[in-house]
């Protein structure tokens, strides 16, 4: 367990480090732009930042891991844009004076410096070692064994359970910045006009950036902040349970998988970095021209969304081999658990698509870089293209959200109804339908963008028809809970809220969805109501089930049932709240992305509500994360098949051995027979090794 | 390994005439588009190359082989990593494809105007880099590590030709005609999709050293995924090139 004096010496380093990062950039900013020193300026900030966060680690954990791989991002940074830096002056290439004065380095400089920071980090942090050595001709043992206790989770770790739970923290810190933006962004909507991000800047500077522009940088970073985080947390949950449901010993490829994570992590400090950087007021869809014309800070935010794709991409492609390739012995196509079929349906997305948005943001970078004129009129070029390349993905990303939520959904329910699941082929083929379906909706996100108009009404009909296979979806859970004995436990209490607010999720797309609603619906805060409810229904409320589901898996502990209550009866009607309260203000004329809005809207209350709603939600998660990290050492002890279930996992005592089954399982049943006499899921023998 | 491993001349025989088609068909694609206009024809022909490629180069069906042995062999665990280049090797598609659609979008039936000579020579020298690579897998399949070694040494020379023609002599050779990345959409989608394929001809080079280098040391002699892995990635970018090459070359008019 981590003891209390590294701890303190991490916090008191993050001090330390903190104070003289921050003296180093104030004296460079000071020096090279000769402007006044501010004391929110960019420069100093982001040198604190670094060094404190570097530091912590330092203190937590040595020079090692994730701290060797953070100092080498820094200096990676720093090498690439001196390296770029020293080139343009060789060449005589004149910089912006006003940029390089505000951020210390030119474009360029900034954009090479953050990729090399990338790499820098990766080899720092060592999760290339094997494969160097490959390269080399130089074996390698087929495991490496961890270290027990907490060490090995801020180091390289090829075991799929401890990246799992790397990628569940990673995700819920992630989303704690990501809650913070929008707590603070959501204060200043309480009331109408501009209280504390005022846009005169002298009362508001912080990063360069005034009160307005701020709104926008927090607005834009809590969108994709919480789409990289949501994006970890599914595969935090997919990493962790997919190799045990299938009865696999690891991931297919345990080095790539490490390699998937590792990478989101620079990743995640681009985004960030990219607040220090300017910010950029695009929302996170970055849409050119204004994303061509916003402060350097958009670079690195496409800089580390790009990073973060190369995250999904390989981690997806890592589950569709695990799953095709290490199956148990009898566990036929129609057998696996549900859960497998949503995060094969997942990864088939996110495998193929996440590089349209890849490369969608490259080719603005470019087009920023050296003046390429993809989306610049002027040149000829289409700024309507790169909605279509950016939507190709962002579409079907919220697909890539959902379905292992729904899977989860699918996966938990029987195991509280004590009921089969009812039409189990039909689920497994509706996760597949809303996969594909998915591929060709992405236009209705470009009913006003002016895109040719015979698109309409085809991307209309294809995106109404994403409602059929969810119908499937709602109509099985609906027909397994009928005549079920139900149990509402903690993590059935989130499935239940899930699906009841996917639901209102659901039925608040259509209207988007048609045409002529869609004209006066769109870009209104009706559209941010919606995406909150499908997300949270899809995602949010299932991402807690799993982790209430399976943290006694995890640990060997269960979380408090008291405070995990509190925290669903805390969260679900302030999150009803808050998004009705959007739809509502939505329909009366607010827009999203807009810092301030008209008082004769009469929308000032329903605001007001919204913000206090926004604020318990927050108090609801914290309540979580406090319960979670009392119960890793607290909860009370849960070794054996806690909730009863039929699956693999629950079989054997938790927490889960380093290789997972000792005794290979063989599927001799179906999987989710509740409550039917004699019927078994799996077998466990000696004699079930397989053989292929 | 596989069921043409006992047959190696047949093996050998079949890179020539599989090779020998591939050529006629580049040939006959550019002579039809110096000739007349026909996009159609042109997407066509690219087509069957790439079908040609992806069968008799790439081994695809390779994919439906049945492994004997347990989990932990390594006949099953190639596999496994062949599923995963080829799940890679999708994915990758999906950039290629993105600027495809970026240069149809911009572009329509023109291509930027380039050296037409220039292009066929480098469209060539790739060409047959993949005729050596392939060469030198069926040959390492067949046990004979040194008919490898050179063949690779072949395809690495000729792949650094194809990337020497064309960052370090078609680029500055566009420059001086006047496109620019910065000069207009097609010399964008030019630098851009050249720049890419590029990037991956690079990638593939660097493949093929660490394949060399330790093949020389007589570590694939047993274990050969790794052969079988770089060609399949040197010929996937041959593929690319296949469709970039009409694309920017051939098909429609000359753009302004």
């Amino acid at each position: 367990m981590i003891k209390k004096n590294t701890v303190g010496s991490g916090l008191l380093l993050l001090l330390i480090a903190g104070v003289v990062g921050y003296g180093i950039g104030f004296g460079l900013d000071a020096l090279v732009s000769g402007n006044t020193p501010r004391l929110a300026a960019s420069v100093p900030s982001a040198f604190a930042l670094l060094f404190a966060v570097s530091a912590f680690f330092f203190g937590l954990y040595g020079y090692r891991g994730i701290t060797r791989g953070l100092t080498w991002q820094v200096v990676g940074t720093l090498a690439g844009a001196l390296l770029v830096t020293g080139l343009r002056l060789l060449m005589g290439l004149k910089g912006n004076d006003i940029l390089e004065a505000k951020f210390f380095f030119s474009e360029p400089a900034w954009v090479f410096g953050g990729l090399v920071g990338v790499i820098s980090f990766l080899a720092g942090v060592g999760v290339m070692d094997d494969w160097t050595k490959w390269a080399l001709g130089i074996d390698t043992p087929d495991h490496h064994e961890d270290a027990p206790g907490w060490e090995k989770y801020f180091g390289v770790s090829v075991d799929h359970k401890v990246i799992g739970i790397q990628y569940t923290i990673t995700a819920l810190v992630l989303i704690s910045v990501g809650g913070l933006f929008a707590l603070i962004f959501r204060t200043e909507l309480a009331q109408s006009g501009l209280q504390f991000l005022s846009p005169d800047p002298t009362k508001f500077n912080v990063f360069n950036q005034s009160g307005p522009q701020m709104y926008n940088s927090l607005m834009s970073l809590h969108g994709m902040i919480m789409i990289v985080s949501i994006l970890l947390g599914i595969s935090g949950i997919i990493n962790y349970v997919v190799p045990l449901l299938v009865g696999a010993h690891d991931m297919a490829f345990p080095r790539m998988n490490a390699f998937a994570f590792w990478v989101a992590v620079p990743a995640a400090v681009l985004l960030l970095m990219s607040m220090v950087l300017g910010g950029f007021d695009t929302g996170w869809t970055g849409y050119p021209p204004l994303s061509a014309r916003a402060p350097v800070g958009v670079q690195f935010f496409f800089l580390g969304v790009f990073t973060a794709g190369w995250s999904s991409i390989l981690g997806s492609l890592n589950v569709i081999a695990t799953v095709l390739r290490m199956r148990a012995k009898g566990m036929t196509a129609m057998r696996m658990p549900i859960f497998v079929w949503a995060a094969i349906a997942t990864s088939i997305i996110a495998l193929t698509a996440t590089q349209l948005i890849g490369l969608s943001f490259q080719l603005v970078m470019f087009q920023r870089l050296l003046g390429m004129g993809f989306f610049d009129p002027l040149k000829g070029g289409n700024p309507v293209l790169f909605q279509h390349l950016f939507w190709f993905y962002s579409h079907p990303a919220v697909y890539v959200f959902v379905l292992p939520g729904l899977g989860v959904i699918s996966e938990l329910l029987p195991v509280f109804v004590r009921k089969p699941l009812f039409g189990y082929r039909w689920i497994a083929m509706s996760s597949l339908g809303i996969a594909l379906v998915g591929f060709v909706v992405w236009a209705h996100h470009m009913f006003a963008s002016g895109m040719n108009e015979y698109l309409r009404v085809p991307f209309m009909y294809s995106t109404m028809l994403v409602a059929v296979p969810t119908g499937v979806k709602f109509f099985s859970w609906v027909a397994t809970i009928w005549g079920g004995k139900i149990e509402t436990p903690t993590p059935m209490l989130f499935v239940l809220g899930g699906i009841i607010v996917f639901l209102i999720g659901g039925i608040s797309g259509p209207p988007n969805a048609m045409v002529a609603l869609d004209l006066h619906l769109t870009d209104t805060y009706w559209v941010v109501g919606h995406f909150h409810d499908t997300i949270f229904g899809g995602f949010v409320f299932p991402f807690f089930a799993a982790i209430y589901y399976w943290f006694p898996k995890a640990t060997g502990r269960r979380m408090n049932e008291f405070w995990g209550k509190i925290h669903f009866w805390l969260m679900t009607p302030s999150f009803f709240t808050l998004t009705f309260g959007m739809m509502y203000v939505g329909l009366r004329g607010m827009r999203r992305r807009i810092a301030d809005y008209d008082p004769a809207l009469g929308i000032d209350t329903a605001h007001l509500v919204m913000t206090i709603s926004a604020f318990l939600i927050a108090l609801s998660v914290l309540i979580f994360f406090i319960n979670f990290i009392r119960s890793i050492k607290h909860g009370e002890e849960a070794k054996g098949n806690v909730w009863n279930s039929r699956s693999p996992e629950w079989q054997v005592p938790s927490p889960m051995p380093a290789h997972n089954y000792e005794v290979p399982f063989e599927v001799v049943g179906e999987p989710y027979d509740y409550g039917l006499a004699d019927s078994k899921y799996v077998e466990f023998s000696a004699a079930s090794g397989k053989k292929h | 390994m596989t069921q043409h491993n006992h047959d190696n001349s047949s093996m050998l025989s079949q890179g020539i005439y599989i090779f020998v088609y591939l050529a006629v068909l580049t040939a006959l694609e550019f002579g039809i588009a110096i000739s007349f206009d026909a996009t159609i024809l042109l997407v066509v022909i690219a087509l069957v190359k790439a079908v040609l490629v992806v069968y008799y180069y790439m081994h695809i069906y390779q994919l439906n082989a049945e492994h004997e042995g347990d989990e932990d062999s390594y006949e099953y665990k190639s596999g496994t990593n062949r599923i995963g280049l080829w799940l890679f090797l999708i994915s990758d598609t999906f950039v290629f494809g993105g600027l495809m659609a970026m240069r149809l979008n911009l572009l329509g039936l023109s291509h930027p105007n380039l050296n037409q000579f220039l292009g066929l020579i480098v469209t060539t020298v790739l060409l047959v880099s993949s005729f050596f690579m392939n060469r030198g897998e069926a040959l390492m399949h067949a046990g004979d590590r040194k008919g490898f070694i050179t063949n690779t040494i072949v395809t690495f020379v000729l792949g650094l030709g194809f990337l020497i023609g064309v960052v370090f002599v078609e680029w500055p050779n566009a420059m001086r005609e006047g496109i620019t990345p910065s000069s207009g959409v097609a010399g964008a989608a030019f630098y851009m999709m050249t720049g890419m394929h590029a990037f991956h001809v690079l990638t593939g080079l660097i493949f093929l050293l660490v394949v060399l280098r330790n093949a020389r040391r007589g570590l694939y002699d047993e274990k050969q995924y790794p052969v079988e892995a770089v060609a399949v990635y040197w010929h996937f970018v041959d593929v690319v090139w296949i469709f970039f090459y009409p694309a920017l070359y051939l098909i429609g008019s000359i753009a302004k």
